[in-house]
C-alpha cells in the first residue's frame, strides 16, 4: 500500500489511539482482570493459595470460620487460582480499573468467609465448604445436595457411602 | 584546523539506559573519529535473581514466574519450562493441546518480530513508518488481548497442555486479524526492498560474516541472516512443528537489513503455520486436567524463542519446589557477535546495530 493509500485511510478512520478516560476502553471479553470469590462455591481445598506464585492469596481460620483474601495489588492476574480451581469459586473478570487513592491501598482486597456451621448429625462445628461430589454417582438431587452440605467431613463421608447402597 | 593536543581516539559510553530497546546495556567503545575502534560489553543491570526464585516456588508456580522474565518471549520461557517439567514426569500433551501451544507461540512471534522491526525504522529515523508498523503490531496485540486476556503475558501454558481453548468464533476472529496482519507485512517487505533512506542506513551496515556467525554461535534470526540455517522448530520438532510446513528462511549477508528481512519474512511463515494450525485442530481435552507431583529427575528441553533457540535444564527433587532451573536464552549468545558487527561501524549505527540482534537483557541477566 503506498503512503497516499495510508493517509487516505487514516484520514477517514481518524486517530487510533484510545479515547479513554473520555471514552470506553477496548476491554475483550477474556482479559485477565480483578479477581473475584465466590465463598459458596468453595469446597475449601486451598489449591489457589498453594498455586498462586504472588502469594496474594491468603485463607485464615477465624472464629467465624475460613477467610480468603487476594490482595488485588499483590496479584499478577496469572489466573492459576480460576484454572485450578476445581469448583469454580474463583475466577478472574474483565475489571481492570484497580485505581485508587493511596489511603485505599489496604481496602484492595477481595474478601469472602466460608462460615462455620453445627453438623446436623452429630452436632460438631464444621466450615459450611461446597462438598466435593465430583465422583459421586448417581449425581446428586437438589435435596440431597442440601443435606450433605448441612454435615461436617466425616458426616458427609458417611452420608455418601451409605447412599451408595442402594444403586 | 590545528589538531594541537587532540587525542586520536576517545572513549565514549553508550548505555547502560537507551540504548535501542532502552535495555540497560552498557557499553565501554573507544572511537577514532567517527568509527568504532574497540568494544567493552558490561552487563548485569538487570539481574533480579529469577534462577533462585524459582528454587523458592513450586514447579505450578514457576509456570507463571519463568512467564514473567521476559515479555517478548513470555510464551517459550513458561512453554520450554513445561517441556522439561513433562519430560521428567513422562506427561503426554493431548493433540489438541500440542496444536494450541504451537498457536500461542506462532501469534507471539508474529508481533516480537514486528515489534523489533518497527523499532529498527525508528532508529533509522523514519518515525512516520514506525508508527504505521506500530500500528499494525497493535492488530497482533489486541488478537493476544482478546484470545489469552493479556497484551503480553498471554498465560496459555500449563504443565501437562495449554489453559485456554479456541471455538469457532474466537478461529474466525483469529483468521480476521492474520489475513490485516498478512497483507500489511507484505507491503512492509516491499517497503523494505525500495525505500531508499532504509536501505542507505541499513544495507552493509553491521556485518556478520558466516565465519563469524559461526564462532559466535548465534541462533535465532541473526544467525540464519548470515546464512547458518538453522531452526529448534526444524532441528529438533517440539509441539506440532514437525508437522507443519515449515520453511526456514536464511541469508547470506548477515546485515542489519537481511536481519530485519528475515524477521519479516518469518512473520509470513507464522502466520501460514498459524492458518494450517487453524484448520487441522484437532479435537479432545487440551490438557491433561490433573496436577502431578513431578518425580525427582532431570530434563533438558529447547525451543526456539521469537530470539533463536532457548534452553532450559531442570533438576526437580521430593520436594514440590525444583532444585535447579537454569535457561540459556538466545541474547546471551546473540550479544558476543556485537564486537565483530560494532568493530568499525559508524558511531551512528551503534543503536540501531545493538537493536538488530533482538537484545533481551531482562532474559539474560533474569
Amino acid at each position: 500500500m503506498n503512503f497516499l493509500t495510508i493517509f487516505a485511510r487514516n484520514l477517514k478512520q481518524g486517530p487510533q489511539t484510545e479515547a479513554f478516560p473520555l471514552g470506553p476502553a477496548f476491554t475483550p471479553e477474556r482479559l485477565r482482570g480483578r479477581i473475584e470469590f465466590n465463598a459458596d462455591h468453595c469446597e475449601g481445598c486451598r489449591i489457589c493459595e498453594r498455586v498462586c506464585p504472588a502469594n496474594a492469596i491468603r485463607f485464615a481460620k477465624t472464629p467465624d470460620g475460613m477467610t480468603f483474601d487476594c490482595w488485588h495489588n499483590t496479584c499478577v492476574f496469572c489466573g492459576n487460582c480460576e484454572f485450578y480451581c476445581p469448583t469454580d469459586a474463583i475466577h478472574q473478570t474483565n475489571d481492570w480499573d484497580l485505581s485508587h487513592v493511596n489511603a485505599d491501598k489496604f481496602d484492595m482486597v477481595e474478601h469472602g468467609l466460608i462460615p462455620n456451621q453445627k453438623c446436623v448429625e452429630c452436632g460438631a462445628t464444621a466450615l459450611n465448604t461446597a462438598p466435593v461430589i465430583k465422583n459421586a454417582k448417581p449425581p446428586l438431587s437438589a435435596e440431597e445436595y442440601t443435606e450433605l452440605r448441612a454435615r461436617c467431613p466425616k458426616c458427609r463421608a458417611k452420608y455418601l457411602k451409605n447412599r451408595k447402597v442402594p444403586a | 584546523m590545528s589538531t594541537h593536543n587532540v587525542p586520536e581516539t576517545f572513549s565514549i559510553p553508550v548505555g547502560p539506559l537507551h540504548v535501542a530497546l532502552e535495555e540497560p546495556m552498557y557499553f565501554k567503545i573507544d572511537v577514532q573519529g567517527e568509527t568504532v575502534s574497540h568494544i567493552d560489553i558490561n552487563a548485569g543491570h538487570a539481574h533480579r535473581g529469577i534462577e533462585y526464585l524459582t528454587t523458592k516456588r513450586t514447579m505450578y508456580q514457576n509456570v507463571v514466574l519463568t512467564e514473567r522474565i521476559c515479555s517478548l518471549c513470555s510464551n517459550s520461557h513458561p512453554q520450554t519450562f513445561a517441556m522439561a517439567a513433562e519430560k521428567i514426569a513422562g506427561i503426554e500433551v493431548p493433540e489438541r493441546g500440542i496444536y494450541l501451544r504451537t498457536v500461542a507461540d506462532e501469534m507471539k512471534r508474529v508481533t516480537s518480530h514486528l515489534f523489533n522491526v518497527a523499532l529498527l525504522v525508528h532508529l533509522v529515523g523514519y518515525e512516520t513508518y514506525f508508527m504505521h508498523m506500530m500500528q499494525v503490531r497493535e492488530i497482533g496485540q489486541d488478537m493476544l488481548e482478546s484470545i489469552f486476556g493479556n497484551r503480553q503475558d498471554i498465560g496459555a501454558m500449563c504443565i501437562g497442555g495449554v489453559r485456554y481453548d479456541l471455538d469457532d468464533k474466537s478461529i474466525a476472529y483469529i483468521k480476521g486479524a492474520l489475513d490485516k496482519i498478512e497483507a500489511e507485512t507484505k507491503d512492509i517487505i516491499k517497503t523494505f526492498k525500495t525505500n531508499g533512506s532504509i536501505l542507505r542506513r541499513t544495507k552493509g551496515v553491521g556485518v556478520l560474516t558466516h565465519a563469524e556467525a559461526i564462532t559466535c554461535g548465534v541462533v535465532g534470526p541473526v544467525a540464519r541472516a548470515s546464512g547458518v540455517d538453522y531452526d529448534v522448530r526444524r532441528e529438533a520438532p517440539y509441539a506440532a512443528y514437525d508437522r507443519l510446513p515449515l520453511v526456514v528462511h536464511s541469508l547470506t549477508d548477515g546485515d542489519v537489513w537481511s536481519r530485519a528481512m528475515v524477521r519479516l519474512e518469518e512473520i509470513l511463515t507464522s502466520i501460514d503455520l498459524l492458518r494450517v494450525c487453524l484448520r487441522d485442530l484437532p479435537g479432545g481435552p487440551v490438557n491433561i486436567n490433573d496436577r502431578p507431583d513431578i518425580p525427582p529427575g532431570q530434563a533438558v528441553t529447547r525451543s526456539e524463542a521469537p530470539r533463536g533457540e532457548v534452553i532450559y535444564y531442570l533438576r526437580t527433587n521430593d520436594t514440590p519446589q525444583p532444585e535447579r532451573v537454569k535457561w540459556r536464552v538466545p541474547t546471551f549468545m546473540n550479544w558476543d557477535s556485537l564486537r565483530f558487527m560494532l568493530q568499525d561501524a559508524k558511531v551512528a549505527d551503534i543503536a540501531m546495530i545493538v537493536n538488530s540482534i533482538d537484545p533481551c537483557l531482562s532474559c539474560t541477566e533474569r
